[in-house]
């Protein structure tokens, strides 16, 4: 038996479909433990399918690599966070706590707004002072914000907590004190008058990040800038949860964002391990329930036999999308009763393939030895039946895989996937339905379908390197 | 066994399967009280008609309310709503056959008209163009192609195409519709993104038909595309292990030309196995359909369910089913009758 299979892996081994198969499917399993180690299981509810999450995150941006390409250089959006300070010093007052965010700007236009955040903040005697500073490419500095943590309630008793349920949102863009400090940073350094609504109509984040020409026209100032963020305490059990900037641009990340200015490829790679195990597990359910049925219904015979086949028969000649768009929309999308559906119509070709092979063994000599000496039945189908076909089920399990991947992703684009876990299939819905293939977002709709292509490919490949193992005819032609 | 009675076999084998896909969906409908709350919504709507109408002979709000209340409950009585959901599952299993499933909720046939059976029928027509047509150029470039390429194996056109149908088997189908909007309509400005024809239609007939035959360019082409290599594919197959016959070898052996020997000796007998492969493919052909029209907005079944599905109207859903599985039975009953013709082993 070992020796056997030795034998049929060097056989699959010799094809260059495996070896590029196995590889593949190898990178694919590798994403897809990174994801489940990494990723909370309630991802899709909790930060996938919540607006809130991605507020900070520009909409429909494209990919940042997009700058390699294009002329001009469109400014990269960047989310900084931290929950730990890079330093703190003791002052005479308290404890001072320093986030420092370095930005090396090279774009040809401005950022598009910049705001600061603040979450978890807990104070025990005067509320926390927080402050933002900017040392620009041109070493000038600017003070750009200062903020007072909500001071205690009248009932209140310490711990003071503040931002906890949500976070504390400053847009720095719009926002008239940093206006003022902005036109009065320009007349100090510049010599250029410009009033405070002026500078809110030309945008905060432009004058932080140009040099005047006049009062109408800013130069973009390219360069290394440094974020300062800058808390004092006063109680050394004070705490802050998290503080977070955001430099706001026009492309973002690796695979873009999409209109709800979710972070792609963070969707996508939450996909692989949904991908993998919709298409694994219902195959290997559906190739066992299949084969199984085909053992005994091809071994033990008469009604159970026909029972089987007639059920079979029946399954096999019903158009499965329409029924299971029914079902999945009566039954409600969850992705346990899509990987049940798939099960349920997809057993019979496997169940009618092995009956068939099972009637040609069933006359076998050592069929005969084995009921001679007094074998059970379910002995014979487990240990003389099964080892026999296989090799065939096994491909077959490989051979289904993509079947159900795609099926799965049609459901999805169709809009009944499971909305607690985003696929591949509802990154693709969405982009459809809000209008995303109209308004040509390509990065939004071609990553997710070449995803699933090279899923599906992945198991085609090994199911082309297992061909001439199973099917010794085929061996003669490589 | 005569034609006849082999064609009626499977005629009845294959209604059997339409009834029990009816009773199927019944089932699962009584069991989860879909089929309630349909049957509820169509004696509300009959009761409010009666409201509008009693209520100009019957002037006394206390007895029109009374006169309701008992026609209500006649009418409770005449939809089988007193009765639990598997009594009246014959009853059910009709309406769905006939589909006469009362209105839809929010979809409406073109003219506006709210009968899920008119919104349904006036899409077939429309479905069943872009099947019939993706299928005939499929088989067409699939044929000439595949039979080409089993007299060059090993070639590299052959090479191609065996690549080239292993690939379109991991492509969803939906997804190249998807690229060639962006190509083609986004990118280029070729074709429409989508639907039956522009708005406004032009009047003229051959202007209008050639109007649509643009508007239909990418949504055959989609389906083209996820089907050919497949075609091209078991045609060189079937075609090669035929050729090599020895009956084939006979025929050249006597020195026919080698055109007679493709048609009748090689063509004549891979012809049904070719067929049997078009039969099998046949629900995945429809499945592609679906999920075709929902990209280009085309106004047949497909869209429709799509729609449907998105405004929850639950009656087209179920008639859609049902209609899907017709559609179905019927084309694969049309194309048995064509294998009985091509392959006269089947009738003995």
């Amino acid at each position: 038996m070992s020796e056997r299979f030795k034998e049929a892996l060097q056989e699959f081994w010799r094809l260059n479909v495996s070896k590029i198969g196995v590889a593949f499917l190898t990178i694919l399993v590798i994403l897809s433990i990174y994801v489940i180690a990494t990723y909370p299981l309630d991802f899709g509810v909790r930060y996938w399918n919540n607006p809130v999450y991605w507020a900070d995150y520009p909409k429909s941006a494209p990919p940042s690599w997009i700058n390699y390409f294009s002329h001009e250089k469109i400014p990269e959006h960047h989310v900084f966070s931290s929950d730990k300070p890079s330093n703190t010093s003791v002052t005479e007052s308290g404890k001072r706590l320093m986030y420092l965010f370095k930005l090396d700007f090279q774009a040809d236009r401005t950022p598009t707004f910049l705001s600061l955040s603040i979450k978890n903040v807990t104070y025990y005697g005067k509320p926390a002072m927080i402050r933002l500073n900017v040392t620009r490419p041109d070493g000038k500095n600017i003070e750009l914000y200062r903020y007072t943590v909500p001071a205690p309630y009248g009932d209140e008793s310490p711990p003071y907590r503040r931002f906890y349920d949500q976070p504390k949102r400053i847009s720095l863009t719009g926002d008239m004190s940093v206006a003022s400090t902005l036109a009065r940073f320009l007349l100090r350094e510049y010599n250029v008058t410009v009033k405070p609504s002026e500078v809110n109509s030309i945008g905060q984040h432009t004058v932080i990040f140009s040099v005047p020409k006049n009062n109408t026209q800013f130069n973009v100032l390219k360069g290394g800038y440094v974020f300062y963020i800058i808390v004092d305490t006063y109680d050394p059990r004070d705490t802050i949860g998290e503080v977070k900037l955001v430099v706001g641009g026009d492309v973002y990340g690796f695979m873009g964002t999409d209109s709800l200015g979710r972070d792609l490829s963070v969707g996508l790679l939450f996909g692989f391990p949904i991908a993998l195990f919709i298409g694994v597990v219902t195959s290997t359910i559906t190739t066992l329930l299949g084969a199984g049925l085909g053992i005994v219904g091809g071994y033990v015979g008469g009604k159970l036999d026909e029972v089987i086949q007639r059920t079979a028969d029946f399954v096999n000649n019903i158009p499965l999308l329409p029924l299971l768009i029914f079902l999945a929309f009566i039954l409600g999308q969850n992705i346990w009763i899509i990987v049940f559906l798939l099960i349920v119509f997809g057993w019979p070709t496997l169940t009618i393939i092995v009956r068939s092979m099972v009637l040609q063994l069933k006359s076998g000599q050592f069929i005969e030895a084995a009921i001679a000496i007094g074998a059970p039945r379910w002995w014979i189908m487990f240990r003389h039946i099964f080892p026999q076909v296989a090799p065939f089920v096994f491909a077959q399990l490989i051979f289904f895989t993509p079947t159900f991947i795609l099926l799965e992703a049609a459901l999805s684009f169709l809009g009944l996937g499971d909305p607690t876990m985003p696929t591949w299939g509802q990154i693709l819905e969405y982009g459809f339905r809000s209008g995303g293939i109209y308004v040509g977002l390509w990065w939004w709709i071609i990553p997710p379908g070449l995803l699933i292509i090279w899923t599906a490919i992945t198991f085609v490949l090994i199911a082309l390197g297992m061909e001439p193992v199973v099917n010794p005819r085929l061996r003669r032609m490589k | 066994m005569g034609l006849t009675r082999t064609l009626s076999i499977r005629a009845l084998t294959l209604i059997t399967v339409l009834i029990l896909v009816v009773f199927f969906i019944v089932i699962i409908l009584g069991a989860t009280g879909t089929s309630d709350k349909i049957l509820q919504a169509m004696v509300n709507e009959e009761v409010m008609m009666l409201r509008q109408s009693l209520a100009k002979t019957i002037k006394d709000p206390q007895e029109l309310e009374k006169v309701i209340e008992i026609r209500k409950q006649g009418l409770m009585e005449f939809y089988g709503l007193t009765k639990p959901w598997y009594v009246r599952l014959p009853d059910m299993a009709w309406r769905v056959l006939t589909l006469d499933l009362g209105k839809a909720r929010t979809l409406k046939t073109f003219a506006g008209g709210n009968k899920v059976s008119d919104i349904v029928m006036e899409r077939l027509t429309n479905t069943i163009i872009l099947v019939t047509s993706a299928t005939v150029i499929s088989a067409i470039v699939g044929l000439v192609l595949g039979v080409r390429i089993a007299t060059r194996v090993g070639g590299i056109l052959d090479r191609i195409s065996s690549y080239l149908s292993a690939i379109s088997y991991a492509i969803p189908t939906w997804w190249i519709g998807i690229i060639l909007i962006l190509v083609f309509a986004f990118l280029l400005r070729l074709f429409p993104f989508g639907g039956l024809y522009s708005t406004p239609p032009p009047s003229d007939f051959y202007m209008k038909l050639l109007d649509i035959l643009w508007h239909a360019a990418l949504p055959v082409a989609t389906l083209v595309i996820a089907s050919v290599g497949v075609w091209i594919y078991t045609t060189r197959t079937i075609v090669l292990n035929t050729a090599q016959e020895d009956f084939v070898n006979a025929a050249r052996a006597k020195g026919l030309p080698e055109e007679l020997v493709r048609r009748r000796y090689i063509m004549r007998v891979a012809a049904p196995p070719i067929l049997t492969n078009v039969i099998l493919g046949l629900a995945t052909s429809i499945s592609g359909a679906i999920l075709t029209e929902t990209v280009f907005n085309w106004p047949g079944l497909g869209r429709l369910f799509y729609d449907a599905v998105l405004v929850m109207d639950e009656v087209v859903v179920i008639a859609l089913t049902y209609i899907f599985t017709l559609v179905y039975v019927v084309a694969r009953f049309l194309l048995e009758v064509l294998y009985v013709i091509l392959d006269p082993r089947v009738r003995y």
